[in-house]
């Protein structure tokens, strides 16, 4: 459900129909709203985070199209007609996505800011290359910025995560 | 950031010294700065200080206070202003001197100039350039506007 | 929060010059918004109407025309850096593109973007400056090709007029036996300094093409420093290095800042010359 907004008389709008976690979603928004707080205060998914606000910690990552995109830094009409994925969309039917219980199981997360975007981009990066290198993740990574972890632990997360998805599939 | 020019004029210093007086006509020589207005002759004036770096313009409301007067020999001033659409203020020091050589005008400012606020986001280094710029072509332009008036008279 | 805006959405480059023309400066072209909208968030710029050039057809290709590689403006930096074309016939701009900002910015910048903003820390210009490239621009009624020696003015500022749309990014084929390199530092958020270094090789170095950027207001070729290496054998060209990277480095125009000190800046030109040099004979 997406709360409607107070307008200005003639303020221009946007019709914007797009996929959100797998459910179609029609909203009305104005050509300067951004992405990222359309997601978080309009529909209420406030897994995607604020953070640096100039698209270079990746904390506010969601994917488009399968591909990642700074929501702090893209408007949100450029999502009419596309595929948005975020964190809260990930699991199915209760099932944690592979991802998600490596990260828990590899301890890729301490205070768990970044995580959301991390995950997203690690999906993004696996949905590219199922079996990447290290320095291919971390290269894909390296736009993603975690304080706690040092790093590591989310390495083996992903790696974790992409031979088991690689095993299933 | 600190700045010092100096720029000879063919002009005896009386002249100079009293062209800076003029208001009007040295603010003119300031490049982007636009309605000087006398608030207290000798003490305060106002100005306009509009500049532009590509697509980013700041126009700066500015108040100049006149700190210490040398007669025909130095003055000190401080002119101050804040952008508020943009969220930034200037502030410089300006100490100008002159001397006679050779039977010339020696006209010589030192600037300290402080971007404080958004705009100093843009970047220390353009900044800085776009000051220097900004001195020289107002060194330039006073001594183009006092000799070439020396010439018609 | 951005403040309120009209978006206006074209359906010819024509047209789009026309709004340009018709609003002047309350008025700016986007397209992947990644230096636009950062500008605009933080107050620094506003403008009452971004005019999208996305659904604009015809401008985000890579093309063979003629030996010569088209580049469409609209292209984004991961289209350039997976395109087939590329990879095949300018290996080095495929690792420079894959190589700028974040996997975020590249998804939705476009190159054509990059140029235009100008911003001073970007990698693209400093390349297609030793590739010889040309830059196309349309207005409303009208089409030039402009030299990349030409385009970069000054910091954020290049010299198209107000109602010019970039649209397309033309680099001649280099020689059959070419030695083509960037290389950039930094430990910021961009690049501090990039050099880039494309060479005709047939025995010796018969043409050498150097530029300098990121250090500086803008990317430029450094005309002192190609001379020392054009005509020379490898090995000598390699013992003019040094001083070829002392020129460059002082046609960088490099300035003190956070990014490092002047002096520290030329050094890195130098250091970053000697390695592209290398890397470019093999």
């Amino acid at each position: 459900m997406s709360r409607p907004m107070l307008r200005h008389s003639d303020a221009q709008t946007i019709e914007v129909s797009f996929t959100l976690n797998g459910r179609l979603q029609e909203i009305e928004v104005e050509p300067h709203e951004l992405l990222l707080n359309v997601i978080r205060e309009r529909l209420g998914l406030t897994g995607v985070k604020l953070s640096c606000d100039v698209q270079v910690c990746g904390a506010c990552t969601l994917l488009v199209d399968g591909r990642p995109v700074s929501a702090c830094t893209t408007l949100a009409f450029e999502v009419r007609g596309r595929s948005v994925l975020t964190i809260e969309g990930l699991a199915e039917d209760g099932k944690l996505h592979p991802l998600q219980d490596a990260f828990i199981e590899h301890g890729g997360f301490q205070c768990g800011f970044c995580t959301p975007g991390m995950i997203l981009a690690a999906k993004a990066l696996l949905d590219e290359n199922p079996n990447p290198t290290e320095d291919e993740l971390k290269h894909f990574m390296h736009g993603n910025i975690c304080r706690c972890t040092g790093y590591k632990k989310i390495i083996e997360s992903i790696m974790a995560a992409a031979k088991l998805m690689r095993e299933r599939a | 950031m600190q700045f010092q020019k100096e720029v000879e004029i063919a002009v005896p210093l009386e002249k100079v010294w009293n062209f800076i007086w003029d208001v009007d006509r040295f603010i003119a020589c300031v490049p982007g700065c636009r309605e000087a207005k006398t608030l207290e002759a000798g003490k305060r004036y106002s100005a306009t200080m509009v500049e532009k770096v590509g697509p980013f313009k700041v126009e700066f409301p500015t108040i100049i206070e006149v700190l210490e007067r040398d007669e025909l020999r130095r003055i000190k001033a401080r002119a101050s202003g804040a952008d508020n659409k943009i969220g930034s203020r200037m502030k410089i020091e300006l100490d100008v001197n002159l001397r006679e050589q050779g039977g010339k005008t020696v006209l010589g400012f030192i600037a300290g100039v402080d971007i404080l606020g958004k705009l100093a986001a843009l970047g220390h280094g353009i900044i800085k350039r776009k000051a220097d710029q900004v001195l020289d072509e107002f060194a330039q332009a006073v001594k183009k506007r006092l000799e070439g008036d020396s010439q018609d008279a | 929060m951005l403040r309120r805006f009209r978006l206006e959405e074209p359906e010819s480059v024509q047209e789009a010059a026309d709004l340009l023309s018709r609003y002047g400066d309350g008025a700016k072209v986007y397209a992947g918004g990644t230096e636009l909208l950062l500008a605009m968030k933080e107050g620094l710029v506003h403008y009452e109407r971004l005019i999208n050039v996305k659904q604009l057809k015809g401008l985000n290709e890579v093309k063979l025309d003629d030996g010569t590689v088209s580049i469409g403006a609209l292209c984004t930096h991961h289209q350039l850096e997976t395109a087939p074309l590329l990879k095949e016939r300018l290996p080095a701009l495929v690792e420079l593109e894959k190589n700028v900002a974040n996997v975020r910015v590249r998804q939705a910048g476009t190159i054509g973007g990059n140029l235009c903003f100008a911003e001073p820390h970007a990698d693209p210009g400093t390349l297609l400056l030793a590739l010889g490239a040309t830059l196309v621009a349309q207005r409303s009624s009208s089409r030039r090709e402009i030299a990349s020696a030409d385009f970069f003015i000054d910091a954020y500022e290049t010299c198209l007029a107000a109602d010019e749309v970039l649209s397309e990014i033309r680099i001649p084929a280099p020689a059959a036996k070419s030695g083509i390199a960037y290389l950039k530092f930094g430990y910021l958020e961009r690049p501090s300094v990039g050099v880039a270094i494309a060479l005709t090789l047939n025995g010796g170095i018969s043409d050498a093409k150097i530029a300098v950027g990121c250090a500086g207001p803008a990317p430029k070729r450094v005309a002192e420093a190609e001379a020392m290496l054009t005509g020379k054998s490898i090995e000598e060209a390699s013992r003019n290095l040094a001083s070829a990277g002392q020129a460059a480095g002082r046609a960088a125009q490099a300035i003190s800042d956070l990014h490092g000190a002047q002096d520290y800046k030329e050094h890195i030109v130098g250091v970053l010359l000697k390695r592209a040099f290398q890397r470019a004979v093999g």
